[in-house]
């Protein structure tokens, strides 16, 4: 049964022809991008069952965890889902990204293999750390900010993971490289370049990654005798914000493979897109700053030029993918006379296959949720409404849960089909699944945006409605916390159904023949007019709704700010 | 076709661009500079900036600070009374030293704070007002000197939120705000 997963009808060289996207793919390559994924999906039900534990703690009506338990847990749901849910799949995506699309052998298979291992013996051994902190060690949640100090096996986990990942990712280096030399004067298509993009964000992550933790281990083991926590937080902040840096420009290049391959869009301009990539390369790195505004030891002209000036470079580059990629769509269906009306390209849209609609909402609620918000917590003075409350959690739910992972789940029930090339079991319901998650999860996330700003509900408690020695609590937010409660089980429970689909589908489904369900893509061709003259209005007037939500919210925290005493 | 999966045909950087792609990225670039501005204009005109000095200090040398405080204010039933307008607060796990604190509507006070063990956080609101709130970051090393005037009377609670252990969620203290 195993066996039979990796199999695919590979000629002599080793390399099948895809019938969706024409790729040819190297065996070795599908294999470890299988390998990556299954993997990452392993990670993903970790991270989901301590999510159930995370949520009937802080909803207080069940209030499940004792504190200790409850942060040790907390800081399980953070590693799995935050780093080895999306590393894993992030991997995988380069060797699409690479290889793949590129139609070359996997370089360097043995390296792969390598950074496997120690990738997957670094999560067993930060997961059995985590389940197993206890005094004088402390949970890390995500962030182990020092001097608290957290089990020495966590420190040294984290290091080899980030060192498997960078091995992991070398054999994608290679790819781009032999085709470089190769064929000097071809540029690499889109999707090759946004995963090159990636791989370099995601080495200056790692590299930040490592300049924390060695040091830090250092000093928990007794080598070091201080550690410095302003020193800590900017270090730390180049991998912890790094590493979500990668989830942005991942999922983005997984955006524009996705809605082509399954919805027909083109590429508007090839010009506009790979420089907004470039922009990310060089600006997005910033970000990291917006974790620090509410810090002491930094200057505000420091705070100000890092989150604004030069962060904004990266926020120009979301907002020009928030057009190019729906733009892509709309030009690519009004090309074949798919939908003429102002929508029409959209409502024709495959939204019945559970990988169109996941892509299409996470664009959706990760522009309005996930972006908008990171812009406002990343404004100096706004950050101090923002920082440390549930609504940053909110945020990067939004980013991270309704952007990522909501692609990545499309991802796999592609990969399920094209790769492992089997029917999706439960079609009815792997239909409804994006609606269903995305739906309840949306609600979960602006529920904890809401509980931040306006109840100040602070994130990483185990109990806010009884806070031990004082009369005061936060009992005025308790019917916010219902809805948020029910949401959030709903939630899960479409995460537990996208579990039991892929599983269940790898293991029970039929044989199938991927060009059955998804449009070949050399079908995808169209009057043959140059795609930047297609109207794109519809994806015009979706911009500027969001511009004008963006606003209104802009002037709403600001609103809110102006109401404190003064500070400053 | 314009495929993101095969690489692009001819050259692709003098391709056409679609008016109302360029037109929204010229909106965009309008609306990243406006963002810019607002916070410029905002640490000149507002009233919120979490702009102060920063000092080194050794928790030894800032725990005498909050004592001397303590000391020289008037103690009373509702807290600490100070002498001038220096106030000294300072969290440890798991609990906060320095308050509560009584203050006087309208004055400006120069509050001094700091950590004596990990890194805690300092997130203020009125009790009759949770949706007027706002946090700090605290960090054991570093004494950090923010002003601050409080117009409406009330009881400030504050609470810790940044996880500094199992106790965390118990750490409290309050700013009385009196006319
Ligand atoms: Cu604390």
């Amino acid at each position: 049964m195993i066996k039979e997963l990796f199999t695919n009808d590979y000629g002599p060289d080793g390399f099948r022809t895809c019938s969706v996207t024409g790729m040819r793919i190297d065996r070795t390559a599908e294999n470890f991008v299988k390998v990556f994924g299954l993997t990452a999906v392993v990670a993903l039900v970790v991270g989901g069952i301590s999510a159930i534990l995370v949520v009937l703690t802080r909803w207080e009506v069940v209030g499940l965890l004792g504190p200790a338990d409850f942060y040790n847990w907390l800081s399980v749901h953070a590693w799995n889902l935050l780093i080895f849910w999306m590393v894993f799949m992030e991997v995988a995506i380069l060797y699409v990204g690479g290889p793949m699309v590129l139609g070359r052998k996997l370089p360097a298979p043995k390296l792969a293999m390598v950074g496997y291992v120690l990738m997957l013996g670094a999560a067993i051994g930060i997961n059995w750390a985590l389940m197993t902190t206890s005094a004088p060690d402390h949970a890390p949640v995500l962030t182990s900010y020092a001097p608290l100090p957290s089990s020495e096996w966590f420190y040294l986990g984290a290091i080899v993971f980030i060192l498997g990942t960078v091995i992991a990712a070398l054999p994608f280096f290679a790819a781009i490289w032999q085709e470089k030399v190769e064929n000097p004067n071809r540029s690499l298509p889109l999707v090759a370049f946004g995963a090159f993009i990636t791989a370099i964000i995601a080495v200056e992550a790692l590299l930040g990654g490592l300049i924390t933790y060695i040091p830090t281990y250092m000093w928990r083991i007794g080598l070091l005798e201080h550690i410095d926590a302003a020193w800590y937080r900017q270090m730390y902040w180049i991998v912890g914000h790094g590493s979500q840096q990668i989830n942005l420009a991942a999922m983005i290049t997984v955006w524009y493979f996705l809605t082509h391959v399954v919805g027909g869009a083109e590429v508007v301009s090839e010009k506009v897109s790979r420089s907004a990539f470039i922009l990310y390369l060089f600006f997005i790195n910033m970000g990291a700053a917006h974790h620090l505004m509410a810090d002491p030891a930094l200057a505000a002209s420091w705070k100000v030029w890092n989150t604004s000036y030069a962060a904004y470079g990266a926020v120009l580059a979301s907002m020009i993918h928030a057009f190019a990629i729906p733009a892509g769509l709309e030009a690519g269906r009004r090309k074949r006379g798919a939908g003429k009306s102002l929508f029409g390209w959209l409502w024709s849209s495959p939204w019945s296959n559970p990988v169109f609609s996941a892509v299409i909402f996470s664009i959706i609620l990760f522009g309005f949720m996930g972006g908008i918000t990171g812009v406002l917590m990343g404004q100096m003075q706004l950050n101090l409404a923002w920082h440390n409350t549930w609504a940053t959690v909110g945020h990067f739910h939004a980013t991270v849960v309704l952007g990522t992972t909501m692609t990545f789940m499309g991802l796999v029930f592609f990969v399920i089909q094209t790769m492992f090339r089997k029917e999706l079991i439960m079609a009815p319901l792997a239909k409804i699944q994006p609606w269903f998650y995305s739906g309840f999860m949306a609600l979960t996330t602006l529920m904890m945006m809401y509980l931040g700003i306006l109840y100040g509900i602070p994130r990483r408690h185990a109990s806010v409605m009884n806070i031990p020695g004082t009369d005061f609590n936060f009992a005025a937010a308790e019917p916010l916390f219902v809805v948020f409660g029910i949401a959030a089980l709903l939630a899960i429970a479409g995460g537990i159904l996208f579990a039991l689909i892929s599983v269940g589908s790898l293991l029970f489904g039929n044989r199938l023949d991927p060009s059955t369900v998804f449009r070949p893509t050399h079908s995808w061709q169209g009057d043959g007019s140059p795609v930047h003259l297609q109207s794109m209005r519809g994806t015009f007037a979706f911009t500027l709704i969001f511009l004008a939500v963006f606003v209104i919210a802009y002037v709403l925290n600001w609103y809110l700010l102006s109401r404190l005493w003064e500070i400053g | 076709m314009s495929s993101p999966i095969h690489s692009p045909q001819g050259n692709w950087w003098i391709a056409g661009v679609s008016v109302l792609e360029k037109t929204w990225i010229r909106i965009s670039v309008v609306w990243c500079l406006l963002l810019f501005a607002s916070m410029i204009v905002w640490a000149s005109y507002g009233k919120q900036n979490q702009a102060g000095p920063t000092y080194r200090v050794s928790t030894t040398e800032f725990m005498q600070k909050v004592q001397a405080f303590k000391k020289a204010g008037t103690q009373t039933e509702d807290g600490i009374i100070p002498a001038d307008e220096h106030i000294y607060v300072a969290a440890a796990r798991f609990s906060f030293d320095g308050f509560p604190v009584v203050l006087q509507a309208g004055k400006q006070y120069q509050v001094h704070m700091s950590s004596y063990d990990v890194q805690h956080g300092l997130s203020v609101r009125p009790e009759h007002a949770l949706s007027k709130q706002m946090s700090l970051q605290l960090l054991p090393g570093y004494e950090w000197v923010l002003p601050m005037k409080f117009d409406e009377p009330g009881v400030y609670h504050v609470v810790c939120n940044e996880f500094c252990g199992v106790g965390h969620r118990t750490m409290h203290g309050s700013f009385i705000v009196r006319r």
